[in-house]
């Protein structure tokens, strides 16, 4: 449970670029790219941005949360991109394994355990 | 309406430059650190101190951050066996993160210590999207927890480097296979490295700490 604390962190980071660009009109959706990595319950994370924002220039907005794969890198191979996934009977989550799909050998993280906003849908001021 | 898109920032940036920080004071000053994880009860407190009696043999300096919701009982039994050792109260946190850990670093006697064990909040879930600056990840499991831990939380077992299953020495009275947790965490981890532990009588210590480069 640590969905607040992201949903404040979030709130401030966009509360500060809104400062230095503002825009005219109401931001009604914030459109966020969440790693699969992260152990995260989005609806949980949703309410939180809603509950925080409240008060806030982004009272009324909406967390559109996307999940994102995981992508690596193999020093070993080269290779570049997404991995083989686990699902097995029972778990009911398909689980991302961080071993290279072409040579197995181990990788790196380059995608998966981000939380980073990648957008606003800004309602038009109705000019007067 | 109209989009406006870009890049506005990563929040979990912030905890990995946290956690960077601290993992280059460690370097500085020579001091290997491992983050301890898993669930309550599952014997981490313990498989430390049997850890550190090990590498205090060998000569080695030892350390330990205890990191609890409450109380200071782990930290108390750091201190009864002569560890250097520090106590975080996360007042309701369910995890330590890289912040708080690099403010215990400031009050430990780093150029006096090797080893650090950074003993996390008891919990399998959020501690894994929080980086501390170590070297290496630990998790522990115990037999009586059951034989689906690593079904019940595949996340954090795919992102851990090395798994203790301790507490083997219980496994027939609670009728838990230990060979069917290991199973499990080779299929979601094919490189970790999992170690048989039975902490209150030794078994596996010398294991453990070869499987995290000791």
């Amino acid at each position: 449970m640590h969905e607040y604390s992201l949903a404040q962190a979030l709130l401030e980071s966009l509360l500060a670029y809104l400062r230095e660009h503002p825009v005219s009109g109401r931001i009604k959706k914030v459109h966020v790219q969440k790693g699969e990595l992260l152990l995260l319950s989005e609806w949980a994370l949703k309410e939180a941005f809603r509950i925080l924002a409240d008060g806030t220039g982004l009272s009324g907005a909406e967390l559109q949360i996307e999940s994102v794969p995981v992508l690596v890198r193999c020093p070993s191979c080269g290779y570049e991109g997404d991995v083989r996934y686990l699902a097995e009977e029972g778990w009911h989550v398909a689980v991302p394994v961080l071993a290279c799909p072409r040579c197995g050998a181990p990788v790196e993280l380059r995608a998966g355990k981000d939380l980073a906003i990648v957008g606003l849908s800004v309602e038009e001021s109705t000019p007067v | 309406m109209h989009e406006i898109t870009g890049a506005f920032g990563d929040v979990m940036q912030k905890q990995l430059e946290l956690a960077a920080q601290n993992y280059e004071l460690l370097k500085k000053r020579g001091v290997r650190a491992v983050n301890v994880m898993g669930a309550i009860g599952s014997g981490k407190t313990e498989l430390i101190l049997r850890m550190a009696e090990k590498l205090g043999a060998r000569g080695l300096r030892v350390a330990a951050i205890a990191g609890d919701v409450a109380g200071d009982d782990d930290y108390q039994r750091f201190r009864a066996a002569g560890l250097p050792a520090l106590q975080i109260n996360t007042g309701d946190q369910c995890h330590l993160d890289a912040h708080q850990v690099g403010h215990a670093l400031e009050d430990l006697p780093l150029p006096e210590v090797d080893v650090l064990f950074i003993e996390n909040v008891g919990n399998l879930v959020c501690p894994a999207d929080f980086p501390l600056g170590t070297d290496t990840d630990l998790v522990v499991i115990s037999v009586t927890e059951g034989d689906d831990m690593v079904r019940k939380h595949p996340k954090i077992f795919a992102q851990t480097d090395v798994v203790a299953i301790n507490k083997v020495d219980l496994a027939a009275f609670v009728g838990v296979d230990p060979e069917r947790i290991a199973a499990d965490y080779r299929k979601v981890n094919p490189h970790g490295k999992v170690v048989f532990t039975a902490a209150k009588s030794g078994r596996g210590v010398e294991e453990l700490l070869s499987a995290l480069g000791f």
